[in-house]
């Protein structure tokens, strides 16, 4: 068998399975040392505090244990000497689309940005690897006062914002991946949205991982300040590769008093890819973040975005899809901490096993022994699709105050024979009322998603049923 | 291996593991030095009716051998420590099968002054059909109580333990297996001491057996209620259902943890389980994490709840306009969380009985 089929084997079917030929003009050997991170940040010439950070994040990383929780089996495959920790493809990072190189731009028209930018998009920044390689911002953001910036970059414009927040919401000691994300990180997306302004249209990065054993290790801030609003929108996509790639990204979000920050994120990374991400906002008075979240590819998916409700009426929803198909562990789920008086919070995640796929919910909410008057709803659902396939629930609940009001509901179930034949006798056949199933499962989801996001959703879950019956 | 050396093989478990998230062994340990395996006094048992007399031919109490350590539901650490430590403390409950009685028996369990231990193994003969109540009581600072065994096919066993303890730590582990088209209800009305680390383990291992585990748990003062409740769904057509509420008030801590599982291959499982909590006070915590871990498809329906919140104010207002005070008021709705629970939990005498016991209970938390 050559190398190629064995590697199309190993990962199965995947609709974006193209990879464009390696083009890289710096890349930095395999495995990581304390050399490799001054390097990095040597490189990006970076400030020291960042360049004390990094190494400081780089020693926490190295002494700390690999989680005992989870799917341990599957983290201790993660081979951290086997990957290259940057690589940069892109000399510097662009404005304008026509100057992004060919092979690059090409990639990304086959992901669809620029048609989606001309129908919705008031701004694309699309990591490539470890740079962003093309950043725009429509006019009318920038006459906003808006900033959208590449991380890199703005590190370098905005050095004060971001020395202010950076780490701020999550710590490098928070867990050992956050820490390999402050060590190394590169990319990523920065955001500063002015008092008072509205950003009416959802903003958009692409991310996507290109050359084999290549980590990818964005950092994105989002700083909303008081009485504003944006909609950041992440999807992922990724080829084919024999051997394994570690996203670890870290999301920090700050919501401050009367903001409101929506971040929604479709995961499909190819199945061969550890994607273990860090995502947390931190809710000021009156503020509200949402999480949207889908995952959909990788081998392995350990993510829980978080919220911390700081503020005193501050709000936090958190609604998850995951689907888990042959070889992959969805670990997904959400972390709610109620720290102030009179705040709320809503999960809703919903999961799919099949073809021995495991979906599992892990989530925490906590209610401390100040907030008064808390309400909280979790809701989890799964289907699990046939035989082989599992599914499992881990919630925790922590309440330190007697007024506060939590629920927590799950169920697991098959898809019912009753909805099926209902279907079946208005004339579809097994398979696409299946699939109908299946999306009106995930409806409360993909309602919360842009238009073309929810279309795509819909075409790739009736992909995936395909061949699911018989 | 022999459970001693099978207790000192392992390594304290740490924080990720849910089941030692909030109570560490080493705080449960009699010792609190979890190398050592200490030699405890045996705790005094015996078998009588309510009333005191004599039980009945078919049901019989004997000092037994403690036979081999079964681990086949991974409780490995608490199950291997307490069969080490009651080499000298072994008793096996026999009940022929066959055997019916309508009245409760009770299995008294004396801790005695000092810190002891017991290990009980239930051999319930098939279609038996009673109830067995087993009280611990005692001065006792630590008390261990193993519980193993099976029920057999056909049984309707209802089993409550009521931990009328005052002081001290309770350490607890209940390992059962349920034979075909069995039918167990085991409840737990309080815990008694002031810390109880409590992990109880029930097995579905035939064709339709069923169980529904009941919580009936009042804390008070800075008492730490931390339950563990498993159910192992092995076999198709078996059936499971957890409820547990927990009033806490004081600054007290109550923890319910809960795990159900489903084989693959067990078709048409139906499983639940619900935790409720009443918080009562401001310095009182209640901590759930019911867990799912499903692996087969064909099941009737897993699912679960929980629920924390505080006295509703409706309801009271509803008791005040009807003429009770506030205490009163609060006592009744108290009492009428609980016994949503308690009176799941056996027949009217038995009901009766429990609610005897508890409403001393209620009467200490609000003197």
């Amino acid at each position: 068998m050559s190398g190629d089929s064995e590697a199309r084997e190993a990962v199965g079917e995947y609709k974006a399975g193209w990879h464009d030929p390696e083009n890289s003009t710096i890349r930095f050997d395999f495995g990581l040392s304390e050399e490799v991170v001054r390097q990095i940040s040597e490189l990006k010439e970076e400030p020291e505090w960042m360049t004390d950070i990094r190494v400081k994040a780089f020693k926490h990383f190295s002494e700390r244990p690999m989680p005992t929780w989870g799917n341990t089996s599957m983290l201790e495959e993660i081979d951290f000497e086997n990957i290259c920790y940057y690589l940069k493809s892109s000399d510097s990072t662009e404005r304008d689309w026509e100057d992004v190189p060919d092979d690059i731009r090409n990639t990304f028209e086959r992901l669809g940005i620029p048609e989606a930018e001309q129908k919705w998009l008031s701004g694309v920044t699309a990591q490539y690897e470890s740079e962003a390689v093309y950043h725009s911002i429509r006019e009318d953001l920038e006459k906003q006062g808006v900033i959208f910036l590449d991380m890199d970059s703005g590190l370098k414009e905005y050095p004060e914002i971001v020395k202010k927040w950076f780490c701020s919401v999550v710590p490098y000691s928070d867990n050992k991946f956050s820490a390999l994300n402050t060590a190394v990180w590169s990319g990523g997306s920065f955001i500063y949205v002015p008092e008072g302004v509205h950003v009416e249209m959802p903003v958009q990065a692409y991310f996507r991982i290109n050359a084999k054993n290549m980590g990818q290790f964005e950092r994105t801030l989002i700083i909303a300040d008081k009485g504003s609003s944006i909609h950041y929108v992440e999807g992922c996509t990724a080829p084919s590769y024999s051997t394994d790639s570690l996203h670890s990204a870290v999301v920090e979000l700050v919501a401050l008093p009367g903001s409101h920050i929506r971040y929604s994120t479709i995961q499909n990374w190819s199945s061969n890819v550890y994607n273990l991400v860090t995502k947390r906002g931190v809710a000021h008075e009156d503020a509200k973040i949402e999480w949207v979240d889908g995952n959909i590819g990788s081998k392995l998916t350990m993510k829980y975005p978080a919220v911390i409700l700081k503020g005193e009426g501050s709000h936090a929803e958190v609604i998850s899809v995951a689907y888990s198909g042959e070889g992959q562990h969805q670990d997904a789920g959400a972390k709610i901490h109620h720290l102030a008086s009179n705040t709320t919070s809503k999960i809703l995640s919903k999961s799919i096993s099949k073809n021995g796929g495991r979906g599992s919910y892990r989530g925490m909410v906590t209610v401390s022994p100040k907030a008064d008057n808390c309400k909280l709803n979790v809701v989890c659902d799964a289907l699990i699709l046939d035989e082989g396939s599992r599914s499992d629930t881990y919630p925790t609940m922590e309440v330190a105050n007697p007024s506060a009001r939590c629920e927590h509901e799950a169920s697991v179930s098959k898809v019912s024979d009753d909805q099926l034949f209902y279907l079946m006798s208005r004339g579809h056949s097994e398979e696409e009322s299946l699939a109908m199933i299946v999306n009106g499962f995930f409806e409360p989801f993909t309602r919360e998603l842009p238009m073309e996001y929810a279309v795509e959703l819909n075409q790739l879950m009736a992909l995936e049923m395909e061949g699911s019956i018989g | 291996m022999d459970s001693a050396s099978q207790y000192l093989s392992m390594s304290e478990p740490d924080k990720s593991n849910h089941l030692w998230k909030y109570t560490p062994w080493r705080k449960v340990h009699p010792t609190g030095k979890i190398t050592e395996i200490p030699e405890l006094a045996s705790a005094t048992l015996s078998l009588s009716m309510m009333d005191g007399s004599e039980v009945p031919p078919g049901v019989s109490l004997v000092r037994g051998s403690g036979g081999d350590l079964d681990l086949s539901m991974d409780n490995a650490l608490t199950n291997s420590f307490l069969h080490a430590m009651s080499n000298s403390s072994n008793w096996l409950l026999i009940v022929e099968s066959g055997f019916r009685l309508e009245s409760p028996i009770i299995l008294d369990v004396q801790t005695g002054e000092v810190a002891s231990v017991a290990h009980v193994s239930l051999e319930i003969g098939e279609m038996a059909d009673f109830e067995l109540v087993t009280r611990v009581s005692g001065e006792s600072d630590w008390f261990g109580l193993l519980r193993t065994g099976n029920i057999g096919g056909g049984a309707i066993f209802n089993d409550v333990l009521i931990g009328l303890q005052e002081n001290g730590t309770f350490l607890r582990s209940d390992s059962l297996e349920i034979g075909r088209d069995a039918q167990v209800r085991a409840g737990t009305v309080s815990s008694g001491s002031e810390r109880t680390k409590s992990d109880l383990r029930y097995k579905l291992e035939e064709r339709g057996g069923g169980i529904k585990v009941l919580g009936s748990i009042l804390s008070a003062e800075s008492m730490h209620l931390d339950h563990h409740i498993e159910i192992h769904h092995e076999a198709p057509d078996t059936f499971s259902r957890l409820s547990w509420h927990s009033a806490c008030g004081g600054d007290s801590k109550t923890v319910g943890t809960g795990m159900l599982q489903v084989s693959k291959g067990a078709m048409g499982a139906d499983a639940g389980q619900i935790f409720h909590n009443l918080l009562l006070s401001d310095s009182a915590e209640a901590d759930s994490i019911p867990e799912l871990e499903v692996m087969e498809n064909d099941v009737v329906g897993c699912g679960h709840g929980t629920a924390n919140g505080p006295i509703d104010d409706e309801q009271m207002f509803y008791l005040k306009t009807r003429g009770f005070d506030e205490k009163e008021a609060k006592r009744a709705l108290i009492a009428a969380f609980l016994n949503s629970t308690l009176s799941e939990m056996g027949g009217e005498s038995l009901h009766e009985w429990l609610v005897g016991e508890l409403t001393q209970q209620l009467e200490a938390l609000h003197s």
